[in-house]
């Protein structure tokens, strides 16, 4: 019974218990807010629709901040990505799985470079690839003209928006699932995964036990701008479009998620099923703001102060409301 | 200026713990007051409550009678108390005279009165027999001149009650004595003192009295010139642990060689030579910054050789990463348990396991199974003390973070053959040094080969079987322990 008594309590205090209660409370609000609105099946497909593009994006923030770095080009490169593609398929036509590959191959380059910047020229990760962002974003104004190019090849568009089971569950959501699974699983399980941690956690002595953290870096950084290019292209077959806004501004959506999901900043912290909990409750706040009619001006100042709201709950539940009262000086 | 301070019935508990139960003591001016007691005994629980960092939750902090109460550290300097720590407290971009006088910097208007600044700074600095500059970044300095900034920094508010958290750690011996031509100063001024080190040889050269805390409680209060190391060591851990050198069990079968160092060249060393064999305990002596944590390091393949040789049983080898060396049977146990040994916030059995992620996989998974086994033989080899091999690191003592560092290269699926020790018992307290130098005997019986580098003289000719000493970056000299004495060791190292 007191086994059982402390378990439970270990599980109250578990981040992801405040993470599924944060989301819990947020669908409840919803819900009564927007009349049943909110948990219709047509509105949860409308989450669920969008989240694939977001969900890339998480996925390659918390990977890199886990590993004690950060990609803030991951967006402009996909936004790039999505340019190439249309261009690709538009203006020379190129057969789809061919331009995803070229457009990967693109990104994966962006990848290379971000994490030279990175590990020999010892930038900053933050400097580096807020630099090579730019540089991406200059590319695919180059690559168009700074038009738009409309995107019409059938399978992509039926991968990015098709639905299965009588039209109710998008395809991408069970992409996006795969790869979180995917993810989640060589994050948790494998030697790979565990030497993120260690490098996130401390660089030098994972250097002193043998693991060699450029090698994890480069493949982070590669992997970041990929799954970036896969959510430019995804994007552009969804709105059938490729423009150079794109998904750069998304960039910071994947963040926010994966940060409201547990994922430190610090690096050697959090995980992907807490980043998934977070894209969920980011997604959910997101959508229930537009039903309830909240101005769209206010959403940006909205999701930024959702952000601030579940850090500094964070704080709290990790630190303790007693600790930080009596707490004299930093 | 009769001043003393007295701590009344002071009580501090931290969630279910009472780290403080009771204390009361008085400390006279004029006279050095030694904080004795194991690790987690509550000696830095007391200077944070002393220096205004905590609150303690009963009784109260007595200066010339009268009770003082501050509730910050601001508090506390302007109640003239400064207390010095052993995790230094600088701003590492600015120069030092801005760092000794932060708090009021000179003025001249609304500018910096640079001049002032630096005669000032160049008297403490000369009284100190220091040789750098005042406009020197103190993030440029050796560790051991940061510390003597700190210390500085302290002395330069000319507060009436200092307290010292273990000083000396990492001071060489020319430094400590200068630090102890300081102290004995500040005492002739009638200051009250109060010093905490493991140290026992410090304790009776520098302090007057003696009080010593185990678990939260006094054991007893002692006079420096009446008692003896033992019987200190024994108030500190509750038991007599006798002549700990003596009760050595050694290995007395040594082997082949299987290291050996030619000619060896890194920016840091130069000229080494040197071999070690199977079941030997090398240890490397010398001051700090003498290059043997250079040398290790370089020989580990963490720091780019420039020319010379590395044989393996034998074998010349180039190691390019420490991966390489690890591969090939070899181990370092850094010298910075936090910044370089351990992963801080994961688990005991993480940290184990860290060194051979490949043998506790299974398919292509890790396996939980085969990585608690490792952590709990390592948790029942070095007697670790803790409820779980899922506790995070830092909430661990100093002894049992560096047990799970051991723990770490000993486990039945690493093959190590030669062994290094960097500082292992730094900042350890007498209890867990003891079962540490056992330890290490222990690992040369099984036949390895370890290097042992240690700044406390006693400990390293004690403990070796040959004694390499060094200076700036080169080998000053050999011997083996019977021909080793303090005088000697200590000669070399100081070798220009």
């Amino acid at each position: 019974m007191a086994e059982l008594a402390t378990s439970v309590k270990k599980v109250i205090k578990s981040k992801m218990f405040a993470l599924i209660m944060l989301l819990a409370m947020l669908t409840t609000f919803m819900q009564f807010g927007t009349d049943g609105m909110f948990l219709h099946p047509i509105n949860i497909r409308t989450i669920l629709d969008m989240m694939i593009i977001t969900g890339m994006l998480t996925i390659g923030s918390a990977m890199l901040l886990i590993s004690g770095a950060l990609d803030l080009s991951m967006g402009a490169v996909g936004t790039m990505a999505g340019m190439l593609f249309a261009v690709l398929l538009r203006y020379y036509g190129v057969h789809w799985s061919v331009a995803f590959l070229i457009c990967l191959a693109l990104a994966a380059m962006f990848g290379v470079v971000n994490a030279i910047l990175v590990n020999f020229a010892r930038f900053p990760a933050f400097i580096a690839t807020l630099g090579m962002a730019f540089v991406a974003e200059g590319v695919s104004f180059l690559f168009a003209g700074g038009a738009n190019i409309s995107l019409s090849d059938p399978f992509m568009r039926a991968l990015a928006t098709g639905r299965f089971m009588n039209n109710t569950i998008p395809f991408s959501i069970l992409i996006l699932l795969v790869f979180f699974i995917v993810y989640g699983l060589i994050l948790s399980k494998t030697k790979f995964g565990r030497q993120i941690y260690l490098v996130g956690g401390n660089p030098h002595a994972s250097r002193l036990v043998g693991i060699n953290p450029r090698k994890i870096s480069f493949i982070l950084f590669i992997n970041s701008s990929m799954l970036g290019a896969i959510a430019g292209i995804m994007f552009n077959s969804r709105v059938a479009a490729a423009t150079t806004l794109g998904i750069t501004e998304r960039q910071f959506f994947g963040l926010i998620a994966a940060i409201l999901g547990g994922v430190s900043f610090g690096g050697g912290t959090g995980g992907l099923g807490g980043a998934f909990v977070g894209l969920l409750i980011f997604s959910a706040f997101g959508n229930g703001m537009f039903l309830l009619g909240v101005d769209s001006f206010w959403n940006q100042a909205m999701f930024g102060m959702l952000l601030l709201v579940s850090m500094a709950f964070d704080y709290l539940r990790t630190v303790g409301w007693k600790n930080i009262i009596g707490r004299r000086s930093l | 200026m009769a001043n003393y301070v007295e701590f009344n019935n002071i009580k501090k508990g931290f969630a279910g713990v009472q780290a403080l139960d009771d204390i009361s003591f008085r400390v006279e001016g004029g006279r050095v007051c030694a904080l004795m007691g194991e690790n987690g005994a509550g000696k830095s629980t007391l200077l944070k409550i002393l220096s205004g960092d905590y609150i303690a939750d009963e009784g109260n902090i007595l200066i010339d009678g009268k009770p003082v109460v501050f509730s910050s550290p601001h508090g506390a300097i302007k109640a003239s108390i400064s207390v010095i720590y052993q995790e230094r407290q600088l701003v590492p971009g600015l120069s030092v005279m801005e760092n000794i006088f932060i708090e009021d910097l000179p003025t001249k208007g609304i500018r910096i009165d640079k001049a002032a600044l630096r005669s000032k700074t160049q008297a403490i600095l000369n009284e100190f027999e220091l040789d750098f500059s005042p406009s020197e970044i103190v993030g440029k300095l050796s560790v051991a001149h940061q510390q003597m900034v700190e210390i500085m920094k302290a002395y330069r508010r000319n507060s009436n009650i200092i307290a010292f958290d273990e000083p000396t750690a990492p001071l060489s011996e020319h430094e400590i004595n200068t630090l102890f031509k300081v102290i004995r100063k500040l005492k002739s001024d009638g200051k009250v003192i109060i010093y905490v080190s493991h140290r026992m040889a410090e304790i009776f050269q520098i302090s007057d009295d003696i009080v010593v805390l185990k678990d939260g409680n006094l054991v007893c209060e002692l006079k420096s010139d009446e008692t003896n190391e033992l019987e200190l060591i024994k108030a500190m851990v509750g038991r007599d642990i006798g002549d700990t050198y003596a009760e050595l069990k050694r290995n007395d079968k040594i082997g082949e060689v299987v290291l050996e160092v030619r000619h060896l060249e890194t920016d840091d060393v130069h000229d080494i030579n040197l071999t070690l064999r199977k079941g030997e305990i090398l240890g490397f002596a010398g001051l700090v910054g003498a290059g043997r944590t250079e040398l290790a390091r370089a020989i580990f393949a963490a720091d780019p050789i420039k020319s010379g040789e590395i044989l393996l049983e034998g074998k010349p080898v180039r190691f390019k990463s420490p991966k390489d060396a690890i591969n090939a049977g070899l181990a370092l146990c850094p010298e910075d348990r936090k910044e370089q040994g351990l992963v801080l916030e994961r688990t005991i059995s993480n940290n184990v396991s860290s060194a051979v992620l490949s043998k506790v996989r299974t398919g292509p998974f890790l396996s939980k199974q085969k990585e608690q086994k490792l952590a709990n033989d390592a948790v029942k080899m070095y007697s670790i003390k803790t409820p779980t091999i899922e506790k995070q690191c830092i909430e661990l003592s100093g002894g049992n973070q560096q047990k799970v560092i051991l723990g770490r290269w000993t486990s039945e699926q690493v093959v190590t053959k030669v062994l290094i020790l960097d500082e292992p018992t730094k900042g350890i307290d007498v209890g867990a040094k003891a079962e540490i130098y056992q330890t290490v005997c222990d690992f040369a019986k099984a036949g390895l080969a370890v290097i042992f580098i240690s700044s406390e003289l006693t400990e390293v000719i004690n403990l070796a079987d040959r004694i390499i000493v060094m200076a700036e970056g080169r080998i000053t000299g050999t011997m083996t322990r019977q021909q080793a004495t303090e005088e000697n060791v200590l000669k070399l190292a100081m070798h220009h």
